[in-house]
């Protein structure tokens, strides 16, 4: 009895307890329900080669802003400035690739334009989180104030520039450029070209496209070609935020003072952790986000209007909470918010697979599980801090 | 007698016409717990933040071996070798043992990636020198005790180089069985030799049972002093109450 202390009472736990016991886990089990639901229900085609590129953009599309806003979270802020920053950063890139730089500068390539921007941007993010962090106002009023101000200034700059709020007809630049190309174009065609080519052999055994069920009609189109390319480049970037977010958050020492900010600043701070320039940082992180959304749906549409990105910054919060982000900071995974990208992506695109829902229904999903998810995240919060 | 690691003279803290310290002298020896005591508003609060660099004093000074230093941050403080432990531990419960003992101080390699399993096995020893066993340095510190997070903030303080620990009421808000381990804890750090404590309580008792000297503040001024030998046999409970006679409580106890 003696020899006992007090770590004694700790239980090792066991590989799968200590699995069922991650935080996203939730997210994750929601997500595989849903990819079966889905599959069935559409009969197969929200995971054609078709469906599943539509599915992959609007996933890459959330993911990439849900990344950044679950970033902020975790180090205790929020950014609702995010959709109004997309808005932003579309209209300066394609205003700029129609008009020119500013200050007369001539004539925008992709890469200029998009650099331009991406400064501007970065300086906003900057600017938003040294007034959150200077002023020790809540974020949630300041980003608040930015989602108008951001929002007024795209309509106003089209109006008085372009005459209009929206600018279609830009040339297609991802021909020429190998930049728009890399953000706008298309990536990872082996997986496509493989596809199609298992499709192409199993057809020879005599197994036509329309019954290669388990192929899910193995790339082909109607004439037998090649039917889908590849994805779109925001997959790749979406696979790229995420990996390095990841890292960031669970290998490097940054990740340990972005935990230790949005858990107890003042503990933080005692133990030299730059609390403030770490919160500036991650609303540079989310601007940076926004812009890579912008650019990604600038240069793949060559289109931009003064309404993109709209409420984005509401689902990008929802998403980050799905995948098991708290709300309060201090804890969250980024695997967590990939799963909840996959999950909200692929119930709000479902309507398209199968046309008998309304698509109102995936709004009242998305709130379901958003409380579902709070309740489970507060269950983890209470379970690590022993119930306070 | 040895030479005091670290000396204070005379020091005087006004915040506009408050005085909360008026010419308090220190002596704090290697190897030696110093137990400082005093009534709430005594100035023992503001005594630790003038010694952690969190004030700056009004006049006097404080000595670092025989040195004169002036601390214009905590930093400075910590780098002259003054490790603080506050109340609240400076701990963030949600995050592991290892990145609550290196938070803000992280070993990395050259890509900037944290070497984890060196972490965890420094934070291991390192509190199991000053006696805990930790099983899972990945366990969460909102999962510990109170009188294990007292350790961990304990042991993290002397991994980054504390000569002079400050502990601010450690055995306070603490059950019974854990504030024995805390003095358990205070005395295997005394037995090392090389640090100096200062062992700030309310407590009279957990006093008496580690600390080799004592100061009794009361209004800011020092109103006795002296080593535990020198203190025997005197009243160390009058002190304690910041000089006020018990006696005369009980008087007035008895006229109401």
């Amino acid at each position: 009895m003696s020899d006992r202390s007090e770590s004694d009472r700790l239980q090792r736990e066991s590989w799968l307890q200590s699995t069922i016991r991650r935080p996203e886990i939730g997210a994750f089990i929601v997500m595989i329900v849903i990819i079966v639901a889905l599959l069935f229900a559409s009969n197969g085609k929200a995971f054609n080669a078709l469906g599943l590129k539509n599915n992959i953009k609007i996933i890459s599309q959330f993911g990439i802003i849900a990344l950044g806003a679950a970033m902020l979270m975790i180090a205790g802020e929020f950014d609702l400035s995010i959709g109004s920053m997309i808005g932003f950063a579309g209209m300066a890139m394609a205003m700029m690739l129609k008009w020119g730089l500013p200050f007369g500068l001539g004539a925008a390539t992709p890469f200029t334009a998009f650099a331009v921007t991406l400064v501007m941007t970065l300086a906003l993010g900057w600017f938003i989180g040294w007034v959150v962090v200077k002023s020790g106002l809540s974020s949630f009023i300041v980003t608040l104030a930015f989602l108008f101000f951001l929002r007024g200034v795209t309509e106003v700059s089209y109006r008085l520039i372009n005459q209009s709020t929206q600018i279609s007809g830009l040339p297609d630049f991802k021909e020429e450029s190998w930049f728009a190309n890399i953000i706008g174009g298309e990536v990872f065609g082996w997986f496509y070209n493989a596809w199609f080519a298992l499709g192409k052999w199993v057809e020879g055994m005599g197994i036509d496209r329309t019954e290669q069920w388990f192929l899910l009609g193995g790339n082909l189109n109607r004439r037998g070609e090649q039917w889908v390319e590849g994805f779109d480049a925001r997959f790749f970037w979406f696979i790229l935020i995420a990996v390095v977010a990841w890292f960031v958050l669970s290998k490097t020492r940054m990740g340990n003072w972005i935990y230790a900010t949005g858990d107890n600043k003042e503990a933080a701070r005692a133990n030299g952790v730059p609390v403030n320039s770490v919160k500036i940082g991650l609303f540079m992180f989310t601007a940076f986000c926004a812009t890579m959304f912008a650019a990604c749906q600038v240069f793949d549409t060559n289109t931009s209007d003064a309404a993109k990105g709209n409420l984005m910054e509401l689902f990008a919060i929802a998403i980050a909470v799905v995948g098991g982000t708290l709300m309060t900071g201090g804890f969250g995974s980024m695997l967590g918010v990939v799963f909840g990208a996959i999950t909200v992506g692929l119930v709000s695109n479902a309507v398209f697979f199968i046309p008998e829902i309304d698509g109102a229904w995936f709004r009242v999903f998305l709130g379901a599980i958003l409380l579902a998810a709070v309740f489970a995240n507060e269950r983890i919060r209470k379970r690590i801090t022993g119930g306070i | 007698m040895a030479e005091p690691y670290m000396r204070v003279e005379n020091i005087v803290k006004k915040f506009g016409p408050f005085i909360a310290l008026n010419g308090v002298n220190l002596e704090v020896y290697p190897g030696e717990v110093h137990a400082l005591l005093g009534d709430n508003g005594a100035g023992k609060s503001t005594l630790i933040k003038t010694l952690a660099g969190v004030h700056a004093p009004t006049s006097g000074q404080i000595y670092i071996e025989g040195q004169p230093a002036n601390f214009r941050s905590p930093r400075d403080a910590s780098n002259a070798g003054i490790g603080t432990v506050y109340q609240d531990l400076a701990l963030n419960q949600l995050m592991s043992v290892t990145r609550n003992f290196f938070m803000g101080r992280e070993i990395t390699n050259a890509f900037g990636s944290m070497k984890m399993d060196e972490m965890d096995k420094i934070a291991h020893e390192e509190m199991l020198k000053i006696g805990i066993d930790f099983s899972d340095p990945t366990q969460a510190v909102g999962t510990m005790s109170g009188g294990q997070r007292q350790t961990l903030a304990i042991a993290r303080a002397i991994h980054f180089g504390a000569r002079v620990l400050i502990l601010d009421e450690p055995t306070s808000a603490l059950g019974q069985k854990q504030q024995m381990e805390v003095l358990k804890t205070i005395k295997r750090v005394r037995a090392r030799g090389d640090i100096g404590i200062i062992f700030i309580t309310h407590n009279e008792i957990h006093s008496k049972l580690v600390a080799d000297r004592f100061t009794f503040l009361a209004l800011g001024q020092v109103i006795g002093e002296g080593t535990k030998a020198e203190l025997e046999g005197q009243d160390i409970r009058r002190l304690m109450a910041g000089g006020a006679d018990i006696g005369q409580l009980e008087k007035e106890f008895a006229e109401l």
